[in-house]
């Protein structure tokens, strides 16, 4: 475990040295890189030169470098001059409304798939599966964005049951329980959407490898025990199948986080890390940007951290791969 | 306890197991013996009855009873409500049989439900076979196979159920970890009936009471284990214990001739057998019992090829042989040995007919030999003790080897040419126009022997007297003539009758040595 951690810490400090490194690679001075092109026709060369060594950007690059990783270990990711505020502030603002619908949409997506999964593999080639597995490659082939737009067309404007955009209804003076419903209301649409897309992958791996765990000889071994079948099929096939699952999910959670987040975000103009990102692009706020990405790499690096602690709970043999 | 009767199971068109029928009863242990592939572990799986669960297309019939419940006959639910409470299993596969993320623990755990006294009962067994129980909370991937195989062993016998299934039980494992399974399955097993699925020979003999060689899915020999091991009736049984290695043994190893095939009618091990005859390949034979034991062949199993009986032989009033009785049977090699001048090639001269015996009978396969005619010679043939002086020096290898044919007037000269040819080949010796036009005096002294040996062999003998075939050769080229025999032992099921004065050359080569002295024989 100390090793595991170990890594993570490396992979991280490779993560903002790289942060901080390829900007400076990018054509163009670093003036035009935080402001934009735009800048360099309205300043004159004396407020150019105060602002540089305001930022620092006449000293070394190594010094910079020092400077940078203290500043990040403070907690101080820079100040978006179109926001108006300092990075970090921009980014909490956006970033619980991704976590909990990422997070939610995650949990129910991996648990809708594990669980038809295993119930498709036990009872493989009979018509529930057959029905399921049809019906998951069908919805797999979809994009995300698609799902989106198809959800917010039908459910919001044809039958009009949910709201279409936001995260909560402007100007309601709601308290308490009301604020809740609202929010989750809001959260509806877009979350069936991610659900929609998510759930396939986890389920046509998990029915894979109940497949391939049934034809193993210690489940005959159970039956033979004259196991109950709920035993056989949750706790001795249905544990080794989710295996493969977890090690997809931690890879997998960096993609997820930028696709759902990204274009369902903007489809439903949800104010979370998608949305940030997406304007930050359209703005330059390069340093919204950077920090944005800073706390994604974070995020899938705790993400992979949890999922490495559960996976040496559930499969005992992977001290041994280290 | 458990009764099988004319138990059948197909996967798909193939049938499997073949109208099996035992009994075992509290405290016996019956051992099933037979190659992979005989239905061994079908027969573990159709006693749980869990044949379905191996394959969906296959089928049951026949009864199963296990103290009294049919296990055929029961549902779903009832099948599983009995297993492991009335039948358990240690299956084949130590490797993947276990859970690989539970713990050893939890998996016998599982097997006694939520009986109050579990952890006391757990503990007790690992302690009975020697387990370390500080490894009891070990996943499978952290104990040594050994390791495994106990507790897997412990969890078939933890639910004190009344017939334990154990399925190569030390297949994978190293001689010293084998003994140490055995021992535990012979401390475990008092009171239970226990069926033993095993190629392993040596396991069948510690362990079991009554043994049931299984071929092709059919019982062919069924008998007490020791009586079995000690004397193999069935010609397969005499196979596989033949191929087995065992220390007490010294002859070489000899395997089955062919591979085993799937027949569909008559005895399912005809084109193996080396004593088939018409009958085996259209008519199945049936279990029947003779002396004691079950047996499952035409002709008896293991037919008494020759048979002495009170062979006496005077020269002058030299007693020379004094009452003989010798008998051999099918694919045997017999071995006199004795001193010089103790009678060996006066018996083996009077068994070719050159010597005529004062008194006593001698029979071919049953029959009463009469007279020594054309008949008999194409049975019994030899190869003499000075062979260089057996061969005609003006004649060439090819009509020396094809004498035999010509002097039963049997078949054309290019039938008798091919035919030398191909017995030349199965002595290795080459076949080429020019070798076969040499003349005797060119050949060396094992190429000499082994001209005899064909000729001896192109009337297909059944039985080969070898009057110290290879005294004049030296040691490696005596090995090799000592393998083509066993070779060719293996492949026509000849018998041979072996005389010697070499006590270590006697144990090489054969599977009984009896000693002639002073006229009689022990």
């Amino acid at each position: 475990m100390k090793k595991n951690i170990l890594n993570y810490l490396i992979a991280f400090f490779i993560i903002i040295s790289l942060n901080f490194f390829v900007p400076r690679l990018m054509p163009g001075g670093p003036i035009e890189a935080i402001y934009g092109s735009e800048v360099l026709l309205n300043i004159s060369p004396e407020t150019k030169e105060a602002i540089i060594s305001s930022f620092g950007l006449d000293k070394p690059l190594f010094g910079q470098y020092f400077q940078y990783l203290v500043s990040i270990l403070k907690g101080d990711f820079g100040y978006s001059f179109y926001q108006n505020s300092p990075v970090l502030k921009v980014i909490l603002n956006h970033l619980p409304w991704t976590l909990g619908l990422m997070g939610s949409a995650l949990f129910f997506s991996t648990s809708f798939g594990i669980l038809l999964g295993m119930e498709s593999g036990w009872k493989r080639g009979s018509k529930i599966d057959k029905f399921l597995l049809n019906f998951m490659i069908f919805s797999a082939s979809f994009p995300s964005f698609f799902i989106a737009i198809l959800f917010l067309i039908l459910f919001g404007i044809i039958l009009g049951l949910l709201p279409i955009q936001g995260a909560r209804s402007i100007y309601s003076n709601l308290g308490g329980m009301g604020s809740i419903v609202d929010i989750i209301k809001h959260a509806l649409l877009p979350m069936a959407s991610l659900i929609f897309v998510f759930t396939p992958s986890t389920y046509i791996i998990t029915r894979n490898s109940m497949i391939s765990n049934l034809a193993e000889p210690y489940i005959l071994l159970a039956k033979a025990k004259g196991l109950k079948e709920t035993k056989i099929k949750y706790y001795h096939a249905g544990k080794n199948s989710i295996i493969p699952v977890m090690t997809q999910t931690g890879i997998r959670f960096a993609t997820r986080l930028i696709t759902g987040a990204l274009f369902i975000e903007i489809v439903f103009s949800y104010p979370g890390m998608g949305s940030l990102i997406y304007n930050s692009i359209q703005l330059r706020d390069y340093p919204v940007l950077q920090g944005s990405l800073l706390v994604i790499t974070i995020l899938v690096l705790v993400v992979n951290i949890i999922l490495d602690f559960f996976y040496k709970k559930v499969d005992p043999r992977i001290n041994y791969a280290y | 306890m458990l009764k099988v009767e004319n138990l059948v199971t197909r996967y798909g068109e193939k049938r499997i197991l073949n109208k099996m029928s035992f009994k075992l009863d509290k405290g016996e242990t019956i051992s099933v013996i037979g190659e992979s592939g005989t239905g061994k572990s079908t027969l573990g799986f159709a006693v749980l009855g869990m044949i379905g669960e191996v394959s969906e297309n296959s089928k049951v019939e026949g009864k199963i009873e296990i103290d009294g419940f049919d296990i055929n006959k029961l549902d779903k639910e009832d099948l599983r409500k009995l297993r492991w409470k009335k039948v358990s299993i240690v299956m084949q596969n130590i490797d993947d049989a276990l859970n690989p993320t539970i713990t050893v623990y939890k998996q016998i755990e599982e097997v006694l439900d939520k009986q109050e006294n579990r952890n006391k009962k757990i503990i007790d067994i690992l302690k009975k076979i020697d387990f370390p129980l500080n490894r009891k909370d070990a996943y499978p991937h952290q104990l040594s196979m050994g390791e495994r195989q106990k507790i897997l062993i412990a969890m078939a016998f933890i639910s004190n159920p009344e017939v334990v299934v154990l399925d190569e039980p030390t297949s994978s494992l190293d001689t010293e970890t084998k003994n140490k399974i055995i021992a535990i399955i012979k401390k475990l097993s008092e009171n239970k009936a226990v069926i033993l699925l095993t190629h392993d020979i040596s396991m069948a003999k510690k362990l079991s009471n009554r043994t049931l060689v299984l071929y092709g899915g059919t019982t062919v020999e069924y008998a007490e284990t020791k009586k079995l091991f000690k004397n193999p009736r069935h010609p397969y049984s005499r196979g596989l214990i033949r191929s087995y290695p065992d220390s007490s043994r010294t002859k070489d190893l000899q395997g089955i001739r062919g591979r085993a095939e799937f027949v569909k009618t008559g005895c399912p091990f005809y084109k193996r057998c080396t004593q088939a005859i018409d009958i085996c390949s259209i008519k199945k034979p049936k279990l029947l019992k003779r002396n004691g034991s079950f047996i499952a062949c035409h002709r008896g199993g293991i037919i008494p090829l020759i048979k002495m009986e009170k062979i006496s032989k005077n020269f002058g009033k030299l007693q020379i042989l004094n009452s003989i009785n010798l008998t051999l049977f099918e694919g045997e090699t017999v071995t006199i040995l004795g001193k010089s001048g103790a009678g060996k090639t006066t018996l083996a001269k009077i068994l070719m007919g050159l010597v005529e015996k004062d008194s006593g009978n001698i029979y071919l396969e049953n029959k009463e030999v009469k007279r020594f005619d054309a008949e008999y010679y194409k049975k019994v043939q030899m190869v003499f003790q000075d062979t260089r002086s057996s061969l005609s020096h003006r004649m060439k290898i090819l009509d020396i080897v094809m004498e035999p044919l010509v002097v039963q007037d049997i078949g054309t000269r290019q039938q008798r040419t091919g035919k030398a040819k191909k017995v030349l080949s199965e002595v290795q010796l080459p076949s080429s126009r020019s070798f076969l036009n040499e003349y005797p005096h060119h050949l060396s002294g094992g190429e000499i022997q082994r001209i005899v040996i064909a000729r001896a062999l192109m009337l297909e003998p059944k039985l080969l007297i070898a009057d110290e075939p290879t005294s004049a050769l030296d040691a490696s080229v005596q090995a090799k003539i000592l393998k083509l025999l066993n070779n060719i032992q293996e492949n026509r099921g000849l018998a041979i009758l072996f005389i010697t004065h070499d006590l270590d050359l006697a144990k090489k080569v054969s599977d009984r040595i009896v000693k002639l002295e002073n006229g009689i024989i022990s």
